[in-house]
């Protein structure tokens, strides 16, 4: 016995090196994912080379923009000054129309004016985007600038994901591409409820949830419902489409094509609170989320 | 020694990987880096070197991509071994034999990770086949790259010294 042993050790060793990384998996994968040790030591160990790289790169572009991609500069400068008047004017027309809205709020008793959030601009210096695994960002800010795990990463055009792992002066952040995130929408035009799960994919992600009844059609831009207490209510996610309603079932699927391609993002704005503005009277405050 | 360095030229790879992605296409196109150092280990170390070798960096993967322990290092254990098998009929030294056997383990990397997963996890967050044209580019890309690797990881076997154990192990 021993002898046999012996004689197959390397091919034992081997088996037992495919069999036994196998076991643990299959007898842990339905645990959902958790941040471990080796995550943030790996972030931690990879965020200098990613920011490095980053560096270089970015050092590079500047140099070309700043010294030799500077012909037709001046008419873009004139162009961009016409472009911030018209924004400027934008800007005071939704700020007038943004304090007409706070007073009707109140008017009609729901006040709880939406929730005052902070926001923390990071720059992306990484992106593990592989199909095997899961869908993350590398972002340049930590626990030491105030971020927290699980919170709401956002930009102008909607929502991006939520911190996964955190360390001192890097995070990464799960997209809402990946398939382990689900977050709680709704139907901009109807209101009604559902569900976006990632695929794993950039460009698609799954309708879930959607009653079979529910009033939804192609194109229908779907917002955060804020009932997951994750992100905020009122984020665009994403457009439904490929809708179709099977003769038996409570459900309708769909897919939906996410309003942010994270493959073309440069920063993103980080949502570091949400606490509701401490200058409301208490009879002010409505329940979260009250609509 | 030899496995602390290949752990942390892995580790290099993998922040490099990252960056770079972020930097070209946004993660749009993905390689998977560490495959072509699991082929490597096929004619740079012995059988039972060689699977320690490729279950570190099948761990690192695991860490890396965010998938539960297990996953990739049984998978990257399992690519060592069918890359030994098919190393006897195929020139690894030459880059043109290693690129084909990396793309070949990226995908079955890859695909097995996405296979396995369909298996193992919750139905409602199961990976579906619609990865396949990804799965396809990544191994594509990762063949690309692996001629430029083959460059590095020679030097870096040639730094620490390591002799090429002979054919049969």
């Amino acid at each position: 016995m021993l002898n046999l042993l012996r004689r197959y050790r390397e091919l034992i060793l081997v088996a037992v090196l495919i069999t036994l990384p196998l076991g643990v998996y299959f007898a842990r994968s339905k645990r959902p994912a958790e941040q471990t040790l080796a995550d943030r030591l790996l972030v931690q160990a990879t965020a200098p080379v990613e920011r490095l790289v980053g560096w270089a790169v970015v050092s590079t572009l500047r140099a070309w923009d700043g010294y030799l991609a500077l012909r037709g500069s001046h008419q873009r400068a004139q162009a961009a000054v016409l472009e911030s008047a018209r924004l400027k004017l934008e800007v005071q027309a939704l700020q007038q129309e943004r304090a007409e809205n706070e007073r009707l709020r109140r008017l009609v008793g729901l006040a709880e004016s939406a929730p005052r959030r902070d926001y923390l601009g990071a720059r992306i210096i990484g992106a593990r985007l592989g199909p095997g695994g899961l869908q993350l960002l590398t972002i340049d800010r930590g626990s030491e600038d105030g971020l927290g795990r699980a919170m709401p990463v956002v930009v102008a055009e909607g929502v991006v994901g939520r911190i996964h792992t955190l360390t001192g002066h890097a995070a990464e952040v799960l997209l809402v591409i990946d398939r382990n995130s689900s977050v709680a929408v709704r139907v901009e035009r109807t209101r009604v409820r559902a569900n976006v799960r990632g695929q794993g994919m950039p460009d698609l992600c799954r309708l879930d949830y959607a009653l079979r009844a529910d009033d939804i059609i192609e194109g229908d831009l779907l917002v955060t419902s804020g009932t997951d207490a994750v992100f905020p209510p009122g984020l665009p996610v994403g457009r439904a489409t490929r809708l179709q309603r099977a003769a038996h079932g409570l459900f309708q699927e769909g897919a939906v094509i996410p309003v942010v391609d994270p493959t073309r993002l440069e920063e993103v704005l980080v949502v570091i609170s949400g606490a509701r503005d401490p200058s409301l009277p208490p009879a002010a405050s409505g329940p979260e989320g009250g609509r | 020694m030899r496995l602390a360095a290949q752990g942390l030229a892995a580790v290099l790879l993998l922040a490099l990987q990252a960056a770079l992605q972020r930097h070209l296409g946004g993660g749009a196109f993905t390689a998977c880096l560490l495959a072509p150092m699991v082929v490597h280990q096929v004619h740079s170390a012995g059988n039972v070197e060689g699977a320690l070798g490729a279950a570190l960096l099948g761990a690192l993967l695991d860490v890396a991509a965010g998938t539960p322990f297990g996953l990739h290092t049984g998978l990257a254990v399992a690519v060592f071994v069918g890359t030994r098998l098919v190393g006897a009929a195929v020139d690894l030294r030459g880059p043109l034999g290693f690129a084909a056997l990396s793309g070949a383990a990226a995908l079955a990397l890859s695909a097995g990770a996405v296979a396995l997963q369909r298996l193992g996890s919750a139905p409602e967050v199961r990976p579906g086949w619609g990865l396949l044209p990804r799965l396809l580019t990544e191994a594509l890309l990762t063949a690309l790259c692996a001629p430029f690797l083959l460059r590095l990881l020679k030097r870096l076997d040639a730094w620490l010294g390591s002799e090429e154990p002979d054919l049969i192990g």
